[in-house]
């Protein structure tokens, strides 16, 4: 996602899309980071995370950090089901890449998009950071919200928010008094 | 390959091979006569040499040879390996880590390391040409300064212009190295290179000589009225620099000359060219010139390189070298090395390691399934495999194990130096080199190791005159050693110097506010407070330690890898600090725990008992988080409240007892499970803000388990414990 990089509002290019579920609402995330979608199963929860971060899982040996996307995107969640599950997401970070899994409440397919059909994010109205929107896809009659995966599940960012959360609860190594 | 991974292991590679050279070196000195020694010497400057050349590091090359003539002479016996050539030698390793580092632009040349690089020139130059050469050397260089007078007495009038008669330097080595690189038009304007050639060796005698055809080019473009001869040679019998230069006169712009002083002992090394030539092998290709003088064939040292010295060693490094076990690392990757020992890329072994961790899990879910299903045959067949995975990931574990040996060697250079800084004498013994531990632990080692020593040569051991006062032996003794001890490595270092001065430590701590005035402590907690932060008993910094951060940087790098550190010492007999750590990073003995509902692992060292919480215990206790563990008080941490993993429900709880740096505390848990050996996973870079877990393993269900990291855990629980106090005393003001 090379468009990914600059400052511009319009950050999606045309291309292979993965159409998900969040309560009730339709997003989608290029195809081009996603690595592979699991089974929700038992996730092990860290504690001191911020409540986004549900836990861990086991991906096949390597213990991969699991993201409540509807939570991080300021949206209540949806109860899991059946449907759930957790697409596996590779993320730059550091120069190397990282995997990290999102919640999502169900897959829906994957679409091609033209550029002619990608809108730049409106700069307000999404009710969601307009920076976690790479574009909005036109689909028929609706819109769909393009996210932009590198800025939404930025490890840097997420971590600094875990330190933010154990510092509101007065867990920090000087204490916060 | 690209080019940046194959400078990377050219660098690798080098700096291998200097270790082998100083560690050979230091083995010599210390009485090692193994010829294998200085031939481990010679054929690491070689090899260096000959890498350096094939990545046009020019300045590693020009510098590396020299060392290599001197080390040539002395594997043919014609030179004496004295103490001076060793030190020189040491200091030449270190210029050419320097140079190896400049070549990849690493490091920038200053004056410093210019005049560095000409004293050791001027060093290696005095050894140039073997006993006898320097002998001779020593007598005076006076026929050099006779014949050179008398060769231009009777020089033809084409010299005589440029020629200064009287140039006589003492100390002029025994003769000259010429290289002349003919200019293509040469032939055309009617010059005769032979003509020069043949007029020189009049002017001295050639000892040497060998020509090359340069820039070819390809068979098209070849014209024949172009000369592409390039001559070098060596001449000697008294001649000067401006002699020689005065013969090529006629051509001065239409050739390459280069002079440079040399013996004619260098006759057993061929030199080269730089290769300008787009194609090396144009270079390559040698044409003999006819010589006025019978030419010794060109040495076929490079050329022809035995095929054990042309391969650029492909294994035997520093792991190998070393399993012979300390002494002489150097001489075991000698013959046959090569196919002993394999060079494996780090990153494959840890994905084998990972692959095999993943198996050993597999493999216990596929238990369970049997287990549950109860067929007999399949239990079986699941007991076969499982046993053969435990075996797998021994041996896969073991492929990690190096010994220690080679992060001893190491010191025996750093010993050498600082006693010699410090006017100490030091003997520095080494035991338990071949103790195997993880590769990861080794790295990781080498930094407290190294402060911990300069700490027992600076503060432990006295000086000469403070030992003969205590009616001690002059030379003081360093000791390293290695064992292995229940599943831990355990490495000694000790000095039989004056030992710590608890008064002295106590008065400090007392200053610092680290401890109460009134405070009673055993001889050994006192001495254990030198790991505190801040603290130096040393009454002058001096640029070796005493600085007050060392030791405590000490113990934090090896409680990071879940070891111990702990001091002994005896006032006037010496000091011990002993170093405990687990042989491998990648796997942790560990019990489980359930707390509501969430699975952890206290690691098992820690472990002193299990106790159930009885509630009578709770109630006695009234709020206040400790028990009454046989007499003593036992505080405790409960995890459901530090993890705030309230899920309301009341079970039976029990105290896991842990022992942490000698305090016990019981860490409250709904569940004990037992312990089992795990693969230890990082948490990864988002959750390096959680404290009190120190990674995740895997259980065979294929949950994720949290590792406790216990030190930061209680710290934890105090903090909350401060925190909440606080806010009560506020919210009662």
């Amino acid at each position: 996602m090379n468009a990914a990089v600059d400052g511009s509002r319009l950050r999606a290019v045309q291309g292979q899309y993965l159409t998900f579920y969040l309560n009730e609402e339709t997003f989608g995330l290029s195809i081009l980071c996603i690595k592979e979608i699991v089974e929700y199963s038992r996730l092990t929860s860290v504690p001191q995370m911020p409540r986004f971060v549900e836990g861990v899982i086991n991906l096949r040996g390597h213990v991969v950090p699991v993201i409540n996307l509807a939570l991080r995107l300021g949206k209540e969640p949806a109860p899991p089901q059946k449907r759930t599950c957790i697409v596996i997401i590779e993320i730059n970070f550091e120069g190397a890449t990282a995997d990290v899994g999102v919640v999502v409440d169900s897959v829906s397919e994957v679409l091609d998009v033209s550029g002619a059909d990608i809108e730049p994010a409106p700069g307000f109205g999404a009710r969601l950071r307009a920076e976690f929107i790479a574009g909005m896809a036109r689909l028929g009659s609706a819109f769909v919200i393009l996210i932009d995966a590198e800025r939404v599940l930025s490890i840097s960012e997420m971590a600094s928010l875990a330190i933010t959360a154990s510092e509101l609860n007065g867990f920090t190594v000087g204490g916060s008094d | 390959m690209s080019v940046d991974d194959a400078l990377a292991a050219f660098e690798e590679e080098a700096r291998e091979m200097l270790t082998e050279m100083e560690s050979s070196l230091l083995a010599i000195e210390g009485g090692g006569t193994d010829p294998g020694l200085i031939n481990a010497i010679f054929r690491a400057a070689h090899t260096i040499k000959g890498t350096a050349g094939m990545f046009g590091q020019d300045g590693v090359v020009s510098f590396t040879h020299h060392v290599e003539t001197v080390m040539d002479d002395a594997r043919k016996g014609k030179l004496t390996v004295s103490s001076d050539l060793v030190t020189l030698m040491l200091r030449c390793c270190d210029h050419m880590g320097f140079l190896v580092g400049e070549g990849l632009g690493r490091e920038t040349r200053g004056e410093e390391e210019a005049a560095r690089e000409k004293v050791l020139l001027e060093g290696l130059m005095s050894f140039v040409g073997g006993d006898e050469a320097v002998a001779r050397r020593a007598a005076k260089g006076a026929d050099a300064v006779q014949g050179a007078s008398t060769a231009a007495a009777s020089e033809p009038a084409v010299a005589a212009s440029n020629s200064d008669g009287d140039g006589g330097d003492t100390g002029t080595p025994d003769g000259w190295h010429v290289r002349v690189r003919f200019g293509s038009k040469v032939m055309r304007e009617g010059m005769d290179p032979l003509a020069f050639i043949r007029y020189l060796s009049t002017q001295g005698t050639i000892n040497w000589i060998r020509s090359e055809l340069l820039n070819l080019g390809a068979p098209e473009a070849f014209d024949p009225e172009n000369c592409y001869i390039a001559t070098e040679l060596v001449i000697s019998g008294g001649i000067e620099e401006p002699t020689i230069r005065a013969v090529f006169d006629f051509i001065a712009d239409q050739c390459e000359l280069t002079v440079e002083p040399c013996s004619t002992a260098w006759l057993t090394e061929s030199r080269r060219f730089p290769a300008q030539t787009p194609e090396p092998a144009a270079a390559a290709s040698t044409a003999s010139e006819p010589a006025p003088e019978p030419t010794p064939a060109p040495p076929p040292a490079q050329v022809v390189a035995s095929p054990a010295e042309a391969v650029p060693v492909t294994s035997g490094g520093d792991d190998g070298g070393a399993r012979r076990g300390g002494g002489v690392p150097a001489a075991a990757a000698g013959k046959g090395g090569e196919s002993r020992f394999l060079r494996v890329e780090a990153e494959k072994l840890d994905q084998l390691i990972n692959l095999i961790g993943e198996l050993v899990i597999a493999g216990a879910y596929s238990s369970l399934i049997a287990q549950r299903l109860r067929d007999g045959e399949m239990l079986e067949a699941i007991s076969t495999v499982t046993g053969l995975v435990e075996s797998l990931r021994d041996t896969a574990l073991n492929l990690r194990m190096v010994p220690i040996g080679a992060t001893f060697t190491r010191f025996q250079r750093v010993v050498r130096d600082l006693s010699a800084e410090l006017g100490k004498d030091v003997d520095l013994q080494i035991s338990g080199a071949d103790t195997e531990l993880d590769k990861s632990v080794v790295e990781k080692i080498s930094d407290p190791l190294t402060h911990l020593v300069r700490n027992s040569l600076d503060h432990g051991l006295e000086t000469r005159e403070r030992r003969i006062e205590a009616g001690k032996s002059t030379v003081g003794t360093l000791q390293l050693h290695a064992y292995h001890d229940s599943g831990s490595i355990v490495i000694e270092v000790a000095d039989d110097g004056g030992g710590l001065n608890a008064d002295k430590i106590r008065a400090k701590a007392v200053e610092r506010g680290l401890i109460s005035p009134g405070a009673t402590l055993t001889t050994r907690e006192i001495n254990n407070l030198i790991f505190e932060p801040g603290f130096s008993t040393a009454d002058a910094v001096t640029n070796i330690s005493g600085r007050g951060v060392g030791m405590d940087v000490v113990k934090q790098n090896i409680l990071s890898l879940r070891g111990t550190i702990d001091i002994e010492s005896e006032p006037g007999v010496g000091t011990l600090t002993r170093i405990r750590l687990p042989l491998t990073l990648a796997i942790i003995d560990g019990f489980l725990v359930n707390v509501a509902g969430g699975a952890f692992v206290v690691p098992l060292s820690m472990i002193v008992e299990c106790l159930d919480l009885r509630r009578d215990d709770i109630e006695t206790a009234s709020g206040r988080n400790y028990v009454n563990l046989r007499g003593k008080v036992l505080p405790f941490v409960r995890l459901r409240d530090v993890f705030e993993k309230n899920d309301g429900v009341q079970r039976r709880e029990n105290i896991v007892v842990v022992n942490y740096a000698g305090r016990m505390a019981g860490l409250v848990v709904d569940e004990l499970v037992g312990d089992f050996q795990t693969v230890i996973k990082p948490l990864g870079p988002l959750f390096k803000m959680v404290r009190g877990i120190s990674g995740s393993t895997i259980l065979g269900s294929g949950e994720v388990a949290l590792i406790l990291d216990v030190p930061s855990l209680i710290d934890l629980a105090t903090r909350i414990e401060h925190h909440e106090s606080d806010r009560v005393e506020r919210t009662t003001l």
